[in-house]
């Protein structure tokens, strides 16, 4: 018996069995396509450009849909293996040794690993040109994202699932070698057994949820949540598997303990035929609740910062234009000249173009990195343990009465004082040779504040933040970089031509590379910059957002198709002792509460747990508005589950046309 | 008093995809009195299974009816068919027919939860049956973990708890060795004695011979009957073995 012998009966056996191997080869493609995808944007060039948070966000994605693959591809392997036991086992009687039987499979293995790859490959080229084009026409975007690939996004994609399919080969021939042709003969007459230690599984799983809800809420600032936020993804899926596994098996064993629920038609039918095949009903539960929660976070945050942008702007520009203006390390005095001295020139330039200022705000501030040490802030120019150190931005009282629009007055050893942690309780603070009684305030600086440990301090007058940078340069003679800077910014009202001018002439008067000491930025031409970005964003995000529902379609249809074919016959069987269809129906709909409730109510509550973290990242991106995430969030949740509604209703009712 | 009156039933079954015509029954009359035991013999294809189909509803005749009480089955609205199925009708099959995700115990339950029976009642129903049965000691097992002998007795303990008018059993020792095939039928006939009517489909000489009266069924048709009357078991088998050997040489004569 030759390999050509083997090749063809696999061939054959993939052909009898096409019921079982479309949806199997369909539902490969797909995934194969979905991490195809990942990987080529990834590695897209575009990706790259737009920002350095996006490939970290996609690696994200390929690791997510990796692992995702490999469970999914097992899960469906493992079905299809189970339901063709029978046909295998008569080979064990007709005679075929053990190695022959694992030829075949190998053969098959091998057909249908390479259709599926070759597809997945293809429908990511198709399907990735047609998803770009569409969103990118939809959007509006300047410019075309390319939708590229590279030969290596190929050679993951094929090296990946080249190991998966050999994992699902390994399987198969160990669930031959080890049985006998007798039992196998059998086939499927038992169900699947408790996993051993389901205790264990239970508590495990509570561990690795508790631990990665808590990594969400206690992440202290966004660098920490960039850092964290593959770790606490990871243990929440970790936990929600064995939550699944364990948990249902308990609930289902308890339902069945209590004859009340239990003996009822729907309830009976149900509950049995769940813990018959307990642990695919869980693995295939948890899948869905995985993908929902990676729906609802994808689509919700990008939404959120795409409707954030023009907030965003306001945080960034507070004014329509800003100048900043760079201290003069030699010549700290002939700052405070220029400070006023530019005010003028920018109010006359605008005056010249015939525009009125509306609005104007100017501050100056010297900033520094330290760290607080039992009641005084010492100076550190770069962190000595590795942790970040607290950005303190200094700012003359004089300034902050008339940009926050207040009336304080200080004291000589007065400070007004706000810590974006709000860890710091003592009354005094040290800097310097300085000693000052603090008096709390909130944030009326930047927004940015809250990204990173960050304090402001408001002095009496200038001279303290001379006082500040002789201490510091005592401290570092070396250091070049403390100054005081300041930030201007205006609002104008006139005509459209009028504001282009007058943008025109401060970008080429006050540019990076003009010899002139400031720095100008106006909002409207930032705004154009900042939707090209938040738009590619959400753009991923929605893309993200329908392959991972499609995934889920795809695996409730292949969950309730292949429960439909398990349980025609005892249908069947129970029709004949007296079985009505309104009982079909009522046991179809008794599912509900499990297919359709469970992995939304707890996908709910896995994204309500990432909610700090998802809102420290969000702040990176400037998003600092909780009431546009919160209501995002909300509807992002009820479209998904109206959508996940109709899949199921659509699915329940093919799994109805099945049995009945 | 007559429980089962079958008169002039006939069925013709036509293949989907010709206009070729079978005729599975021919013209079936006969009656089944109350607490009687009776079998139905026949060579294979000669329409024993179609004729217990239709008088368990699963199935329709072409024409003629089936009285149940007198009642006619072809009245009974599509709605209620479950229903009389589950409550008045006990089925054994030929292949068991339980449910591998049931235990023992949720198998034989089965009518009585589709039939929303309070659970003190179900319980109550279960432990003389499956006591009676023999199988108590296994009613928390999964039908996979015991025997074919133990799984018919489990069906039939499945069709006896909804206290049904009539029992309908096809070939019951069809899929089980000698010994258990004996053991079924002495249950079957302890269960007859209790005065419960057993309606049989048989082509064992040996199971028929538990039985108080075999109907010889062929081409569609019965053509004989015997009574049991006082005599033994074996006496009996020996009489059947005979009208067996007697009416198929008959059939061939007539060919
Ligand atoms: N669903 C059907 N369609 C067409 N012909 C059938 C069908 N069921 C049974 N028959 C035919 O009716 C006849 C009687 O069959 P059946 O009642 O199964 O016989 P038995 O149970 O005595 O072996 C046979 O010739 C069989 O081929
Ligand atoms: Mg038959």
């Amino acid at each position: 018996m030759n390999n050509r012998f083997f090749s063809s009966l696999a061939l054959r056996n993939i052909k009898s069995n096409k019921q079982l191997y479309i949806p199997f080869l369909l539902s490969s493609t797909a995934i194969i396509a979905m991490f195809f995808l990942m990987v080529s944007l990834m590695t897209n060039r575009f990706v790259q450009e737009r920002s350095s948070s996006l490939p970290t966000l996609f690696m994200i994605g390929v690791v997510v849909i990796g692992i995702f693959s490999v469970i999914f591809i097992l899960y469906t392997n493992s079905f299809l293996i189970k339901r063709r036991k029978k046909e295998i086992g008569l080979y064990g009687i007709l005679g075929l040794e053990k190695k022959h039987v694992a030829k075949i499979l190998f053969f098959e293995s091998l057909f249908s690993s390479l259709l599926s790859i070759a597809a997945g490959l293809l429908t990511g080229l198709l399907f990735g040109r047609l998803v770009f084009m569409l969103l990118n026409f939809m959007l509006r975007m300047p410019n075309n994202i390319m939708y590229t690939t590279s030969l290596l996004s190929v050679g993951v994609t094929i090296a990946l699932f080249t190991v998966i399919f050999g994992l699902t080969y390994l399987y198969n021939v160990s669930q031959f070698t080890f049985a006998n042709p007798i039992k196998l003969l059998k086939g499927k007459q038992e169900g699947e057994k408790e996993p051993k230690g389901s205790l264990i599984l239970f508590i495990l799983s509570l561990i690795f949820l508790g631990w990665g809800y808590g990594i969400s809420i206690t992440i202290p600032d966004p660098l920490a949540a960039i850092e964290k936020f593959f770790l606490a993804v990871l243990l929440v899926i970790i936990g929600t598997y064995l939550l699944f596994i364990s948990g249902s098996i308990f609930i289902l064993k308890a339902l069945k303990n209590n004859k009340r629920i239990y003996y009822r038609p729907g309830a009976f039918i149900s509950i049995s035929g769940m813990l018959y095949r307990m642990k695919q009903n869980a693995v295939g539960l948890a899948n869905i609740c995985i993908l929902a929660s990676m729906v609802i976070i994808a689509v919700s945050t990008t939404v959120t910062i795409y409707l954030g942008s023009e907030e965003t702007l306001e945080n960034r520009y507070p004014y329509e234009h800003n100048i900043k203006l760079f201290g003069d390390m030699d010549n700290v005095a002939e700052m405070n000249n220029r400070f006023f001295e530019l005010q003028d020139e920018v109010l006359a330039l605008t005056e010249e173009k015939g525009l009125e200022v509306t609005e104007m705000e100017s501050y100056r501030y010297e900033s520094f990195f330290g760290k607080l040490e039992d009641g005084s802030f010492v100076f550190e120019q770069s962190s000595a343990d590795g942790t970040l150190p607290i950005l303190m931005m200094a700012i003359p009282l004089e300034d902050f009465n008339e940009m926050a629009g207040e009336n304080y007055s200080l004291e000589d050893d007065e400070a007004l004082f706000y810590h974006s942690t709000k860890t710091y309780e003592k009354e005094e603070l040290a800097i310097g040779n300085k000693s000052y009684r603090l008096t709390e305030i909130e944030n009326e600086f930047s927004a940015d504040m809250a990204l990173t440990e960050s304090i402001a301090i408001v002095v009496p007058d200038v001279s303290h933040l001379l006082d500040f940078r002789e201490a510091y340069m005592e401290q570092f003679p070396e250091s070049t970089h403390i100054t005081i800077d300041a930030e201007i910014g205006w609002n104008t009202e006139g005509t459209e031509e009028q504001e282009e001018a007058l943008i025109e002439q401060l970008r080429s008067e006050y540019s990076f590379s003009s010899e002139n000491d400031g720095l100008y930025n106006s909002r409207d031409v930032q705004r154009e910059e900042w939707y090209s970005v938040n738009g590619g964003f959400l753009f991923l995000g929605v893309f993200l957002g329908l392959l991972f529902t499609l995934g889920t379609l795809l695996i409730t249809y292949f969950k309730q198709v292949s429960e439909g074919f398990d349980d025609r016959g005892k249908f069947q069987i129970m029709q004949k002792v007296g079985l009505d269809e309104e009982m079909i129906k009522e046991s179809t709909r008794s599912q509900i509460v499990w297919m359709f409730l469970l992995p939304i109510v707890i996908a709910t509550i896995h994204v309500s747990f990432a909610y700090p973290i998802v809102r420290k990242l969000l702040m990176i991106f400037g998003v600092t508005n909780d009431m546009t995430w919160l209501l995002t969030f909300i509807a992002v949740v009820i479209a998904f589950a109206a959508i996940y509604w109709m899949i199921y209703r659509v699915t329940s009712r093919v799994y109805y046309s099945i049995v009945k | 008093m007559t429980l089962l009156e079958i008169k002039n039933l006939k069925k013709i079954y036509t293949a989907r995809f010709s206009n070729q015509q079978t005729e599975a029954l021919a013209a079936v009359n006969f009656s089944v009195e109350e607490g009687e035991f009776v079998s139905i013999m026949g060579e294979s294809g000669s329409g024993k299974t179609t004729l217990l189909n239709i008088i368990s509803t699963l199935d329709d005749a072409s024409s003629g009816e089936v009285y149940l009480d007198g009642n006619p089955l072809s009245k009974i609205k599509d709605k209620e068919i479950s229903a009389f199925r589950r409550n008045t009708l006990g089925f054994v099959f030929q292949d068991f027919n339980l449910l591998d995700n049931f235990t023992i115990k949720d198998n034989i339950l089965l009518p009585l939860v589709l039939s929303k029976t309070p659970i003190e009642e179900m319980e109550s129903r279960l432990m003389p049956i499956v006591r009676n049965l023999g199988i108590e000691a296994h009613i928390n097992k999964f039908p996979y973990e015991v025997s074919g002998g133990q799984k018919q007795r489990v069906a039939v303990a499945r069709a006896l708890i909804t206290k049904p008018k009539i029992i309908l059993a096809d070939e019951p020792t069809g899929a089980l060795d000698s010994k258990a095939s004996q053991n079924l039928m002495e249950i079957l006939r302890g269960i007859n004695e209790t005065g419960q009517t057993i309606l049989m489909v048989t082509h064992s000489t040996r199971a028929a011979s538990f039985s108080k009266r075999v109907l010889f069924i062929r081409d569609g048709s019965v053509y004989h009957e015997i009574y049991r009357g006082e005599g033994s078991a074996d006496e009996f088998m020996d009489r059947i073995s005979d009208s067996l050997k007697v009416l198929s040489s008959r059939g061939e004569r007539d060919e």
